[in-house]
């Protein structure tokens, strides 16, 4: 009986509730595209569209995104750009929330990170672009991101960038330690962590109590299914399956026998911490190589990169770390236009490319992926290794099938709670995993998803 | 707010002349009365009355991700009264207002009253500089002290190395609380020395005179003179200070990067309502804890103001 | 709380201005040197602020904090302040000079209003709206921020400059010291003697009321004036625009950019310049209005 109502949510919802009167609700008409043959708008009301002037208003947090916008505005005169920059990560969507509750002030273009794109699915927020053609993109863009942006047939977002993950370490300490090749699998990289406390006053890595993205990518690569939502009102919550339990007690050992540290990423402790050698590697996204040359300039040369170590001998698989798209929010006026913003920067070669190149973001696009001019880089602080291609390798080994929970604001915050603190403790990771499973399934059940475990 | 105004404004026997008049001209009057006072009485409407009686509506709802919003009456405050959280919460605001508000009023007092004394060398200097913190907007003094906390890299840390102590974490979840006291502190303290050092100045001078040939000893000054004449003082630092205490929001919400896992969303009960609206989409239950909160406010306001009346009579 | 704040201001009249009652020469080495510890640790955060502000990124964690780095590279941060992500940080300066000023000056003024009405008139239901705006006094204002929001948005005056001001309009506080200081400063026979010349009430308290509520008004103008320029909960609740933000606001934010993710730019530099340079027109402003208030107080205390 909820279902027929289900659209009608977000406060907006509560304001009707309140007997008062709602301007510019905008909950999606599901039931056009969902579903049977996909309409696509004609290509002439695409020319219309892209040569009336139009304003549009996209949010997003890349720096110097605006090269891209101008790169736009340039192509289609008509249409007058304006970025805003409303914070990163959860202030971000916070914003985007408030901005759509209040009716009024929400952007048509937003950045959304991969795994954002069902919390704003489940409440219709997302214009569905399969009925501007983004169906055709399919093959555009790397499998796995695809399978991100999309949910049935319904094309959520178009990829922006995307954080496969790998090892980046830093050669001169791993030698000193005795570490001659990066470790394989997880077994000899756990020796040789052992290897470089012995030897080094560095850790092998740091693995930050509070970094659920990070975390959640190690269980990406064990294979781990933590979360799956069916588009609907049915999830499923499984992070204290047997399998992510092998993987945080692999860890749990390396960082009871301090091995590896935890201290909180992203403070000026751990850019001071990466800069004079604390830690001798970093278990990260395909976005850091370029990120991490700006953040310890005084280490230039010193670093390599490699994959992430295996849990089988002989394996080859990843996982990801963040990587964002773009989408266009269902409020908007003026959906063509913001389709195609959405589309072309993201897909035009050079744009696209730009982002790779000049900006730190990792490619999803196969074009771009292939494009020697950014494959081929060979970047002085990776002692000219090309580091590119690692990652390329990398982000083709990443495991497709990844789902996300519609509250993952809810579930990352609640990750600092309940297995932040078993981290930070030294302490049961898994009872850390346990707890975190009853937030999220507790959560669920309140929020009216019918919550398998 | 500052109370030095009220310490150095006398209203005993100047109980405000009313003016009364004959009927015409009274409603005259009457009605200017009310246009001095409607501007003021119309934001407060707007900006304090309907906002409350907003919350109190919302609250009574229950709004979900599937299943849309739902009457509920008094569940969410059932739900608040039974929140482990929210218990948490306040929980630590009932450490700072046991720990951190007497410490901060406790040295305020001792400052106000050795600047009062004359008996430190550069007083005027001193009073300013104790005063300062107040000018530092709690976000600067929030990420100042965060960047000084720092294990390894900063201040704290070099310090303690430097004389050969183990650095210590402050931002560990153990510590980070007195960390955040020790702000809070900082900022205040100065604050309040001001307000009971102005009560002080505002002490009629014969009453030292006549002290002073009795010959009482400085203490013996404080004691009995300067402190029993700075009980109201006290008591407006008290209030504001518990009001304060309740609010505490910027410092936890800008150390939590620092420290992700010994800040959880419930660290302070207006910190957890942030959260609950603006991160876990629960608006309703928002309202209704903040809501609750206001109550507690209110009711731990008026305990401070009754055990000091009780005393007062008990004299 | 009525009574209590009553007898607040009724326990502290000073029937005259102390002379100095120390006699010169009666000092204390030992209160001297403790005062003189304890005000280093007011002094400490400052002092490293002020030092930091004159370090790159590299020199402000591998320097001792309290000394300053290898090279000074003040002039250099303040052209970062001023510069990066287009300049912003201007905007927010203006910000919250345009916020802070206007709330300030509102919020006294209405408060004066109310203050001189209750203090000087005597009409139906004084004492019962009196009560009510000192109870209001202990409503948290956070508390207010979520519905308040939620109400804004309605009307579509979040993400405004309103959205800020309105609220910081009323203090309740401001209202009891206003009446406080009226009752105090206007003789009821200026107030007459007006009358019997015929001038209106408005008049009478623009050109009576006002001038002798002076130092008072400075007073309740400089803490509204610190309260907006603090703030930092009610903008980050209304607030969407960077261009909009006042300091605070930038500058939590400016310093968030530090960890975001892939896209993180280290300002820290950039984020402690840009704090020291915001903290200094309010320590200015205490420093030079402090014997304004202070001589105001006591006029207060003298008249009437």
């Amino acid at each position: 009986m909820v279902k027929l109502h289900r659209k009608v949510i977000g406060s907006a919802a509560m304001f009707s509730a309140a007997g008062l009167v709602l301007a510019g609700c905008a909950a999606a008409d599901e039931d056009a595209t969902s579903g049977g043959e996909v309409e696509v708008v004609d290509q002439s009301a695409f020319e219309e569209a892209l040569s009336t002037p139009t304003e549009l208003t996209m949010w997003a947090w890349v720096p110097d995104i605006q090269n891209q916008v101008d790169m736009f505005m340039e192509e289609y005169p008509a249409i007058d750009v304006t970025v805003e920059n409303v914070g990163q990560g959860l202030d971000h969507y916070t914003a985007i929330r408030t901005a759509l509750s209040a009716g009024s002030g929400a952007p048509d273009v937003v950045q959304m990170e991969l795994q954002y794109i069902a919390s704003f699915d489940v409440t219709n927020d997302l214009l569905d672009l399969a009925a501007y053609g983004a169906g055709d993109l399919e093959d555009d863009f790397v499998p796995w991101v695809w399978n991100q942006v999309t949910a049935g047939e319904r094309v959520l977002a178009i990829p922006q960038d995307s954080g496969p993950m790998g090892n980046l370490y830093r050669q001169d300490i791993m030698e000193a330690a005795g570490v001659t090749t990066p470790p394989a699998t997880w077994e000899e990289y756990a020796e040789a962590a052992q290897a470089v406390r012995d030897n080094t006053d560095s850790y092998i890595s740091n693995l930050p109590s509070g970094q659920a993205g990070q975390w959640v990518g190690l269980l990406w690569q064990a294979g781990a299914k933590p979360f799956g939502f069916d588009g609907d009102s049915g999830v499923t919550v499984n992070v204290n399956s047997d399998r992510a339990k092998e993987v945080v007690t692999y860890w749990e050992e390396l960082i009871k026998n301090d091995l590896v540290s935890t201290d909180p990423d992203f403070t000026d402790e751990w850019y001071q911490g990466l800069n004079q050698g604390l830690y001798a590697g970093w278990l990260t996204a395909a976005w850091a190589p370029v990120f991490l040359s700006g953040a310890a300039e005084d280490t230039s040369g010193l670093w390599r990169a490699a994959p992430l170590p295996q849990w089988g001998e002989g394996e080859n698989v990843s996982g990801n770390w963040g990587g964002s798209s773009s989408a266009v929010l269902s409020a908007t006026e003026n959906p063509i236009a913001a389709y195609e913003l959405a589309r072309w920067i993201n897909m035009d070669q050079e744009p696209a490319l730009a982002f790779a190149t000049e900006q730190f973001l990792f490619p999803t696009a196969n074009s771009v992926l292939a494009d020697p001019a950014w494959l081929e880089q060979e970047p002085e602080f990776y002692g000219n290794q090309r580091v590119n291609e690692v990652f390329a390798d990398i982000s083709e080994s990443v495991d497709v099938e990844f789902q996300w929970l519609p509250y993952m604001d809810f579930a990352y915050s609640s990750f600092n709670e309940t297995m932040g603190v078993e981290i930070d403790a030294k302490g049961d990771l898994s009872a850390g995993l346990d707890a975190w499973q009853e937030a999220l399934v507790e959560y669920g059940e309140q929020q009216g998803f019918s919550v398998n475990e | 707010m500052n109370a030095q105004t009220t310490s150095s404004v006398k209203t005993k026997n100047t109980r405000p002349v009313k003016v009364r008049k004959t009927s015409r001209v009274k409603r005259r009057t009457n009605l200017s009365a009310y246009g001095f006072v409607a501007p003021f009485l119309i934001i407060f409407f707007l900006m304090l009355f309907i906002p409350l009686a907003y919350s109190g509506y919302i609250s009574l709802f229950i709004e979900r991700i599937v299943g849309g919003i739902n009457f509920v009456g008094l569940e969410n405050y059932a739900r608040a009264i039974e929140d482990p959280r929210f218990h948490e919460g306040l929980g630590r605001t009932a450490l700072i207002l046991l720990i951190q508000v007497p410490i901060m009023l406790g040295l305020a007092l001792i400052f106000a009253l050795a600047l009062d004394s004359g008996y430190a060398r550069g007083s005027n200097l001193l009073r300013l500089l104790i005063f300062m913190p107040y000018a530092v907007p709690s976000v600067v003094s929030t990420l100042m002290w965060g960047y000084m906390y720092g294990q390894n890299f900063g201040l704290v840390g070099q310090l303690a190395t430097s004389i050969g102590l183990p650095a210590p974490d402050l931002l560990s979840p153990g510590v980070i609380l007195f960390s955040i006291m020790n702000i809070v502190t900082w900022a205040f303290v100065g604050y309040n020395m001001i307000i009971m050092y102005s009560a002080l100045k505002a002490i009629p001078s014969e009453v030292y005179e006549a002290a002073e040939i009795d010959g009482a000893s400085q203490f013996r000054l404080a004691w009995s003179i300067k402190i029993p004449a700075l009980r109201p003082a006290l008591l407006l630092t008290t209030i504001f200070s518990v009001i304060g205490s309740f609010q505490i929001f910027v410092e936890p919400s800008l150390l939590s990067p620092l420290a992700p896992s010994a800040i959880g969303q419930s660290f302070t009960p207006n910190y957890y309502a942030y959260n609950l609206a603006f991160v876990n989409s629960e608006l309703n239950y928002a309202a209704a804890i903040a809501f609750s909160l206001g109550v507690v406010i209110m009711i731990v306001s008026y305990a401070v103001q009754l055990s000091t009346q009780r005393k007062r009579v008990a004299e | 709380m009525t009574s209590q704040l009553n007898a607040s201001s009724r326990l502290q009249k000073p029937t005259r201005r102390r002379k100095p009652f120390t006699r010169e020469g009666r000092r204390s080495n030992l209160l001297t040197i403790f005062m003189w510890i304890s005000a280093v640790y007011f002094l400490l955060p400052i002092s490293w602020l002020t030092i930091a502000s004159t370090k790159d990124n590299r020199d402000l964690f591998s320097t001792f904090g309290l000394w300053f780095g290898r090279e000074n590279n003040f002039f250099n941060n303040v052209v970062d302040v001023f510069t990066v992500q287009d300049g912003v940080y201007v905007r927010w300066a203006l910000n919250t000079f345009y916020y802070a000023g206007v709330s300030a000056v509102g919020a006294t003024l209405l408060a004066a209003m109310a203050g001189y009405a209750f203090a000087r008139f005597d009409f139906p239901g004084d004492k019962i709206l009196f009560s009510i705006i000192l109870g209001a006094i202990m409503i948290p204002m956070t508390a207010l921020a979520i519905p308040t929001y939620l109400l804004f948005s309605q009307v579509g005056i979040t993400n405004t400059p309103w959205a800020v001001i309105l609220p910081s309009l009323v203090s309740p506080f401001g209202v009891l010291l206003m009446r406080v200081y009226a009752a105090d400063a206007i003789p009821s026979s200026l107030i007459e003697a007006g009358r019997v010349d015929g001038a209106s009430e408005a008049r009478i308290f623009w050109q009576v009321g006002l001038r002798l509520l002076g130092p008072g008004l400075v007073t309740v103008l400089l803490f509204n004036l610190v309260a907006t320029w603090n703030n930092y909960f009610l903008p980050l609740i209304m607030l969407r625009s960077s261009e909009l933000y006042p300091l605070t606001l930038g500058l939590a934010q400016q310093s968030a950019i530090s960890a975001a993710g892939g896209g993180a730019q280290a300002l820290f530099s950039t984020v402690i310049t840009g704090s020291f340079i915001s903290i200094v027109p309010l320590i200015v402003a205490f420093l030079l209005l402090q014997r304004y208030w202070r001589t105001g107080l006591a006029t207060g205390g003298v008249k009437a």
